[in-house]
């Protein structure tokens, strides 16, 4: 396998996204967790860069890393966030042997499949994927289920507006 | 290419009209007072259903047809689903009027127009070839019906469960995404009929493992959707915290919808994978192997955590895994009755299930739980509620003369029909359905025991609401009247054109 620039830099990137989904995962504040999945975001987003997606990753940093994460933290500081995290004492200590013998098994067969099947090594040409293909996508071809994610963005705020409100009479 | 204009629109009308009345439900919600009553939503829910089941019929024995490369297609099996679901939300429309008057800060003119949403959700789940709007469809019926899972936010057991609800409905959908995003990878597109082909001559060509892999994590997905074992853990809880109109929409509606996108995405993008080596043939060597696994367990399973429930609710929730499991059959045995013998059961089930749900509801309304000895002595109090609950236990249990006896005695004959002795895995989960049958007898009777031959704990009689009589007065008549001449029905449903589903308009 020939080092180049290209594989240490998704190798960075790429242990830096792991690294801070694990992070957000063993985090016990809730700030931290905001944090450290922002930082995740953030490598997946250079990840986008090395395979030629520009616009997706520029889109990447302005909606999750800018946008998702700011709002989360508005949201911790705009609530009350006692965050009494209660340590796990619970009385099924094999669970946590049982989960991971569960992802444990889930990635090794993921992994050998992948490792077991032959992958063609000619280079794609990325430069046909542009950012007017992807308009034309959108809004040509798959302009049905993109409007129907609009009724469903607006189904998950009505959602929270009505689980989260605090009604007058209580 | 066409352009956008180039379409005949029309065809999407049903859901334009749900859509659209969902819209308008929200606009009139926000201006109405805050105290005013909104039980009356129900009606413009009704109409706008009424209206959408119009346009569906307007579309009996068209031929098929498609907008933009599949990602919206009439079809046939299209306009039996979405019957089904129309008809079924309807119903649930109805039971759920007057039905939260005590639940203090309910909102009810949110729920409808979730529960109008939800329905688009499985609208679009039945009537796609691209994966892409199957998931967004499968996406609108599963966020909606978590809020309306949670809507009563007093009570710890809804809370409870809408949180189990979205964890797990979560994971499910991230696992069928994960092995569509692998099958995009192998095919290069997301229509399933482009998906067929390519996948046929990817297992030829060395890349069978990804195939697998792909199918494996989409039935890990599909599983916990329709809720069959051994990705049912979730279901007693969860049907049994939402509110009860709710757990009735998810045991309907939510478990059609379900198995009509594992049937267009097992039968069309997936089916290289379920053919045998004979071309045609199709054999549990194959993916069947795994379908047949999930509904022998699910109706062992189902069947005998049933048997030691003492809350008529999580009776009816194991249950409803065991009727999973029954429906799944026709689908691992394939059959030339797949498609007819899996609806038939489908349209019994809903109104057995509903009308089942309907009368629990009552119960519930009136105990304050839903215990089985809540049922005691139901037959001296309401008579006639009571007699019609036993026939719906007896169609869930699958007594002749009822809907549920016949769906089942269809899906058993298509069973056997394909079994041989090379395909004796067929045999078995004939067996296994009868056994479990025939075990479900036990609970099932039990609840009419308690409704017979106990005494009542209470001696006024038991209000029954309008709304909720015409419930089951019409899931009594269906109930019965499907049993009787399944004829009726099975004419129809054999004069459908089902391959229209499974292969590309011409």
């Amino acid at each position: 396998m020939v080092v180049t620039g290209e594989s240490i830099a998704f190798f960075v990137l790429s242990m830096m996204a792991i690294g801070g989904g694990m992070m957000m995962i063993s985090a016990t504040k809730v700030v931290h967790m905001v944090l450290s999945l922002a930082f995740s975001l953030l490598s997946i987003a250079g990840i986008y860069v090395l395979l030629h997606a520009e616009f997706l990753a520029v889109v990447q940093v302005l909606i999750y890393t800018g946008a998702i994460s700011i709002l989360m933290l508005f949201g911790i500081m705009l609530t009350k966030h006692h965050v009494t995290e209660e340590d796990d004492q619970s009385p099924r200590r094999w669970h946590p042997f049982l989960s991971f013998l569960g992802v444990g098994a889930l990635f090794a067969i993921i992994m050998g499949v992948i490792y077991q099947t032959p992958f063609a090594n000619n280079e794609e040409v990325t430069q046909s994927y542009s950012l007017e293909a992807l308009g034309k996508a959108v809004f040509k071809q798959y302009v049905i289920p993109f409007e129907l994610t609009s009724i469903l963005l607006l189904v998950a705020l009505v959602g929270a507006v009505i689980l989260a409100k605090k009604e007058a009479d209580s | 290419m066409k352009t956008l204009i180039d379409f005949d629109w029309t065809v999407m009308a049903p859901e334009l009209t749900i859509a659209g009345m969902a819209a308008l439900l929200s606009v009139i919600d926000l201006f109405l007072h805050p105290n005013k009553d909104r039980r009356f939503f129900m009606w413009p829910t009704l109409i706008a259903i009424g209206t959408a089941i119009g346009f569906v019929a307007t579309q009996w024995g068209k031929p098929a047809y498609q907008i933009l490369a599949d990602t919206y297609r009439v079809d046939d099996f299209a306009f039996v689903f979405k019957m089904i679901l129309l008809i079924g939300t309807a119903l649930v429309a109805v039971i759920s009027y007057g039905a939260f008057r005590r639940e203090k800060g309910f909102a009810e003119g949110e729920y409808y127009y979730l529960l109008l949403v939800a329905l688009l959700g499985g609208m679009v789940m039945t009537s796609s070839g691209d994966l892409i709007t199957l998931f967004v469809g499968l996406e609108l019926l599963s966020i909606a019906t978590y809020i309306l899972v949670g809507m009563r936010k007093r009570a710890i057991t809804s809370n409870e469960a809408a949180w189990k609800n979205v964890v797990l409905g979560g994971v499910a959908s991230a696992f069928i995404l994960y092995g569509m995003s692998f099958l995009y990878g192998l095919t290069g597109s997301t229509n399933l009929f482009t998906m067929k082909e390519r996948l046929g001559e990817a297992l030829t060509s060395g890349y069978d493992l990804y195939a697998w892999l792909a199918l494996f994590l989409i039935v890990f997905g599909f599983g916990f959707k329709v809720a069959v074992a051994p990705f049912h853990m979730w279901v007693p809880d969860v049907y049994q915290g939402a509110p009860t109109p709710i757990t009735a929409f998810l045991a309907v509606i939510s478990k059609t919808a379900a198995f009509a996108l594992m049937l267009r995405v097992f039968l069309t993008g997936f089916l290289p994978l379920f053919q045998g080596g004979g071309g045609t043939l199709v054999d549990e060597e194959t993916g069947g192997r795994l379908l047949l696994t999930m509904a022998g367990l699910s109706m062992i399973l189902g069947t005998v955590i049933a048997l030691r429930q003492q809350d008529a609710k999580r009776l009816l929730a194991y249950s409803s895994i065991a009727q999973a499991g029954v429906i799944l059959v026709p689908m691992a045995t394939w059959g030339p009755f797949l498609f007819p013998s899996t609806v038939y059961y489908l349209v019994g089930y809903l109104f057995t299930t509903l009308g089942a749900f309907t009368v629990l509801m009552l119960i519930e309304g009136d105990a304050g739980d839903s215990k089985l000895s809540s049922f005691a002595g139901l037959s001296r109090r309401a008579p006639l509620t009571a007699g019609a609950m036993a026939l719906f236990l007896l169609s869930l249990a699958g007594i002749p003369v009822t809907v549920g006896f016949f769906g089942k005695f269809y899906i058993l004959m298509n069973a056997i029909v394909t079994g041989s002795p090379e395909h004796w895995a067929m045999y078995l989960i004939a067996g296994i359905m009868l056994m479990t049958t025939v075990a479900s007898y036990f609970y099932y009777f039990g609840i009419i025991r308690m409704m017979y031959f106990r005494p009542p704990q209470r001696r006024e009689g038991l209000r029954v609401p309008v709304g909720a009589m015409m419930v089951i007065g019409i899931a009594f008549i269906a109930t019965l009247g499907l049993g009787l001449m399944p004829q009726w029905i099975l004419g129809i449903l054999g004069n459908l054109d089902w391959g229209a589903a499974l292969s590309p308009v011409k």
